[in-house]
């Protein structure tokens, strides 16, 4: 489903991040990617979702390669194929925990009543159903993440891509968390890209993959 | 260590702290501005009666006709009178009616013992200057007169006298009346003869002996006077100049510290947001041991010096800008009550008032956030999970009713000292109510917004149903402008449109003629009335003439206008009864509703008026409405006035001219009926209104120049809020990037924001200024003024008024917005940005 070829990307002239990495991940796999803090694990996945822009490469999803230099059709792709989960879970203050799961709903121009409907699923899924009309300033930290979890495949993305979901939790918080994630990438069918710096949460994916000197290679 | 937290304020802030400082110093600077122009020209007045006075200890006056020059004689023969000047005191018009000058008939021989100013030079006092100034034909000019008139030695002064020409020269400009504006001086002789006062007088200056009580000698003197002519301490027109205007310089003074308070909304928004987003720090002080008081102060000090800074460049600011238009346009603002030039010099004690209001109310905002941040919960200000203050534990919607009713009673209050101190009450009230009600009613209008479709649309109103508190604190300074800026459009709408509808009742006739283009000099003799009467072009006249009846205990006198009466001539009028009284022995007079206020008296009652040097007993048949004076006027019948004092002169003539002919025509007719009027001003009706609307436009445009400096500086808050707001929300934004938004449509979601936050603000500042306006109407005009007025609603200029902020608002926020969205969305959400 997801394919990557030859991407590469530097920030500084003499120093290259990614040299030239590959990457395929089927539907419904879970692939982690480990490495050392600055290896270019995030910048990997912030390339995969078009959010910046490789020196070389390509990036594919169900065939269809990306096309970088097209900012808008990016961002409407995004909305309708990938799912994020954040390391400071980004759930927006003044809205609901269901208002926040239904987000990527609402920009794709989903009914009301449908938003409502498939948010609640979405929350039923990772256990928060009774937490759907607080704020998020009143949930735990691992509630939050859950949240952010939910609101990552309410939409049935064809792509998730987590970043350090588990960075800010402890570990009974990280693996709860990390059985949601797996749980519903598994039950959306989505190929799902995890990156961390965690070997406990890596240990859980279907494949582990080690990012080193800008080149991708199995852990 | 208070020094680094201080510093570490400043450094993270710098632009939003330069805005909030721009804004206080602008509030105070037009409040300074606005009170240093008025205690200048206050001071001039006072400076130019103490110089007219010189020594004297006591001035005596009298009606604007005169009194009996006799007067004299008793009261210099007095043993506690040293010495004893009278003066004629006439305000005559130039002979091209171009303006006019005030003219002082004085015995120079006695002069010299009271003002020596009014001798060229004291060492040649017995020389020849002297005997010029006893001359006939001869004046001396004040500098500034000579100066305005372009006139020196040897010029010649035309001025009008009735309907003739009297045509003196010039002997010199005296140097030291630098001080007393525009004055020309002549033998008063030569005033009585020239202005037809023989016999009379306007004014005696006395000086008492050494060790006499002035207080005793007043009352005897007075005891001794004829009804109309009172004794007062000397120099009196400066308080009395201050009495009339105080209604009118108290309510500009308010409305230049609304624009303060305006400002001061904008230091309470930045404060508010830095202590927010200053949470986590102030929790580890918290922590480390800092006590709630200790936090207190600290927030207190930012807050003061934001002020202090503020009020230091405000009052800089409001100095230069006052000296400035004093030098370019004079003191009078547009209300007509100062006319003379006036140096710069101000009132310090004021000034150090206003800035200490510039402080205060910074110290205040930041005592308020204090009290929010003291209730804060260490743990949770540790994990940092809001980005807002902590909300306030009192219930915002009783306190806000409690504040909307409290208003009710404070505008029953009477006038304390003829300021409408309840009225002002009862609008800092409702605007408190108001500014407090924003939270919740922000809740509840947008409310419906949970049911919008549009994601951009449903994520502005969430933002703004939530509305942090550095936010509300913004909108509330458009809340408070929008209200002002409403309050007055809707009171002087109605103004305009009551004094319209007056003047179409009261300026009736088609045309109007006076001799003179000003000033009391000119008028018309019985004789030259009766040929304007008789020409064929003419179907009627209505002879004016104007007096000034001084009563005892009252600061200004009241006006007489004598003219003809008849029910058509009264509904102009608005009188109250509206009929005319039956038939009676009675003298009845109609009395302007400042009089009703000023003196007590009521319709139907009997009272006493001193005319001609006698007391005359009439009876108020009525109340009318008089736009043209806030101090005092009686109408008496033409007939009754020339009955009671003999005199059948008149100022002006109102014309009713005969079918089929026009303004021209009569004009040329009455010029031919009267050869020897050189100086006659003809004005059609429709001219005299259109001049009058003219004359009050420009009295408020003070005014709306102060309103759209507090509109500026609250649009300035709440941008700079935006501004703040989209900056602390780059993460946000980078998130709504990563679920799909684009760069555009999330400013689309900012000018949605925006729209919403200024149409919140103008909404609610629409529905407080049209209640502040029925208190301005009702309350705060009727006890200034003394003015009543129909209300009447702009709904045109209220529309775009609220157009104009919600679009300046969208913009504002989508402009401030966008420096934040530029950011790249990856940058946005690291945990570190």
């Amino acid at each position: 489903m997801l394919q990557v070829r030859g991407l590469a990307k530097r920030f500084e002239p003499a120093t290259p991040l990614l040299e030239s990495v590959d990457l395929d991940v089927a539907a419904g796999e879970w692939v982690a990617v480990v490495g050392e803090s600055g290896s270019g694990k995030s910048t990997l996945l912030h390339l995969v979702a078009g959010l910046d822009r490789p020196d070389r490469g390509e990036v594919r999803l169900d065939g269809r390669a990306l096309d970088f230099r097209d900012d808008d059709a990016l961002a409407l792709w995004r909305r309708s194929h990938v799912g994020f989960v954040f390391q400071a879970f980004h759930l927006l203050p003044y809205l609901s925990v269901a208002d926040n799961v239904a987000l990527p709903l609402a920009l794709l121009g989903a009914s009301r009543a449908d938003r409502a409907r498939r948010a609640a699923a979405a929350l039923e899924a990772v256990g928060l159903a009774l937490a759907a009309p607080r704020l998020p300033g009143s949930l735990s930290g691992g509630e939050m993440q859950r949240a952010a979890i939910a609101r990552a495949l309410v939409h049935a993305p064809r792509l998730v891509l987590a970043d350090e979901p588990t960075g800010n939790l402890d570990a009974g918080n990280a693996a709860t968390v990390l059985e949601c994630l797996r749980d519903a990438v598994k039950r959306a069918g989505a190929a799902a890209v995890m990156v961390t710096h965690s070997p406990f949460a890596a240990a859980r994916a279907d494949r582990v993959l080690r990012l080193s000197a800008g080149m991708l290679q199995a852990a | 260590m208070l020094r680094m937290l201080l510093a570490g304020m400043l450094a993270a802030n710098r632009l939003r702290l330069a805005l909030t400082v721009a804004c206080i110093a602008l509030g105070v600077a037009l409040a300074g501005a606005v009170h240093s122009i008025h205690s200048s020209a206050l001071a001039e007045i006072d400076r130019a009666a103490h110089m007219l006075s010189g020594t004297a200890d006591l001035e005596i006056r009298g009606p604007r006709g005169g009194f009996d020059e006799r007067v004299f004689l008793e009261v210099a023969r007095r043993p506690e009178v040293a010495a004893a000047n009278p003066i004629v005191d006439v305000d005559a018009a130039l002979a091209d009616a171009s303006a006019h000058v005030r003219v002082l008939g004085i015995d120079p021989l006695r002069a010299v013992r009271l003002q020596p100013a009014f001798v060229a030079d004291e060492g040649r006092t017995g020389g020849s200057d002297a005997a010029r100034l006893m001359d006939l034909r001869h004046v001396w000019l004040s500098p500034a007169a000579a100066t305005r008139l372009r006139l020196r030695e040897g010029g010649k002064l035309r001025l009008v006298a009735g309907t003739a020409t009297v045509e003196l020269t010039v002997a010199g400009v005296l140097p030291r009346m630098d001080t007393v504006g525009d004055l020309a001086l002549i033998d008063i002789a030569e005033a009585q003869a020239a202005f037809g006062r023989l016999g009379l007088l306007s004014r005696i200056d006395v000086r008492l002996r050494p060790g006499v009580d002035a207080r005793r000698a007043r009352s005897d003197i007075a005891s001794i006077l004829p009804r109309g002519v009172l004794a007062s301490e000397a120099a009196s027109t400066g308080p009395r100049a201050e009495a009339i205007s105080r209604a009118y310089r108290v309510n500009l003074d308010a409305l230049a510290l609304v624009a303060l308070a305006t400002g001061a909304f904008l230091a309470f928004s930045t404060l508010a947001l830095h202590a927010a987003r200053r949470r986590q720090e102030l929790a580890l002080l918290r922590a480390l041991g800092l006590t709630r008081r200790g936090l207190a102060a600290l927030l207190a000090l930012e807050g003061a010096l934001l002020g202090a800074a503020g009020s230091v460049a405000g009052t800089v600011l409001g100095v230069f800008a006052a000296r400035t238009l004093l030098k370019r346009i004079g003191p009078d603002l547009g209300a007509g009550y100062f006319s003379d030039a006036a140096p710069f010099e101000p009132n310090m004690l004021a000034l150090a008032a206003i800035a200490a209001i510039g402080v205060g109310m910074c110290a205040a905002a930041a005592w308020w956030i204090a009290r929010a941040l003291q209730r804060m919960d260490i743990a949770e200000g540790l994990r940092d999970r809001s980005a807002d203050l902590p909300r306030s534990s009192a219930p915002a919607v009783p306190i806000a009713i409690a504040l909307f009713l409290l208003g009710f009673p404070l505008l029953l209050m009477p006038p304390a000292g003829e300021l409408p101190l309840g009225g002002y009450g009862a609008i800092g009230a409702w605007l408190l109510a108001a500014v407090i009600a924003v939270g919740p009613l922000a809740r509840a209008l947008l409310a419906r917004g949970e049911r919008v479709e549009s994601p951009l649309a449903f994520l502005a109103l969430s933002q703004v149903r939530q509305l942090p508190g550095h936010l509300a604190a913004s909108v509330a300074g458009i809340v408070v402008s929008a209200a002002l800026c409403a309050a007055m459009a809707i009171m002087v709408f109605s103004f305009r449109v009551s004094l319209e509808d007056w003047l179409a009742g009261v300026v009736s006739a088609d045309l109007y003629v006076r001799s003179g283009g000003g000033g009391e000099s000119g008028f018309l003799t019985l004789e030259e009335q009766r040929r304007v009467a008789a020409l064929p072009e003419i179907a009627a006249i209505e002879p004016l003439r104007y007096e000034r009846l001084a009563l005892a205990g009252q600061a200004a006198p009241l006006s007489l206008v004598a003219r003809p009466v008849s029910a058509r001539i009264l509904r102009g009028f608005h009188p109250r009864p509206a009929e005319m009284p039956a038939d009676s022995n009675d003298v009845h007079v109609w009395i302007s509703e400042a009089a009703r206020d000023l003196e007590g008296w009521r319709a139907g009652e009997r009272v006493t008026l001193p005319i001609a040097g006698k007391d005359v007993r009439v009876r108020v048949a009525g109340v009318i409405r008089d736009y043209a004076r806030t101090w005092g006027a009686v109408i008496l019948p033409l007939d009754d006035y020339r009955r009671l004092t003999g005199d059948t002169r008149a100022h002006d003539l109102a014309v009713h001219l005969a079918r089929g002919v026009d303004a021209k025509a009569a004009e040329d007719a009455i010029r031919r009926a009267l050869p020897g009027a050189q100086g006659l001003v003809f004005e059609e009706s429709g001219e005299l209104r259109r001049r009058s609307l003219e004359i009050f436009d420009r009295s408020f445009a003070v005014t709306y120049a102060l309103e759209a400096a507090a509109i500026a500086i609250g649009l300035a808050g709440v941008t700079s809020s935006f501004a703040a707001l989209a900056w602390s929300r780059r993460r946000e934004f980078g998130v709504l990037r990563f679920l799909g938004m684009r760069r555009r449509d999330v400013l689309r979601m900012l000018v949605l924001e925006g729209a919403a936050t200024g149409t919140l603000g103008a909404l609610i500042g629409l529905v407080a200024g049209a209640a502040i306006s029925v208190v301005l109407v009702q309350v705060v005009n009727r006890q200034s003024f003394h003015w009543t007025l129909e209300m009447h609603w702009p709904v045109g200029t209220l529309a775009a008024l609220l157009a104009a902020i919600v679009a300046l608002c969208a913009f504002g926020a989508r402009a401030s917005g966008a420096l934040a969205v530029r950011a790249e969305a990856v940058s946005a959400v690291k945990d570190d940005a």
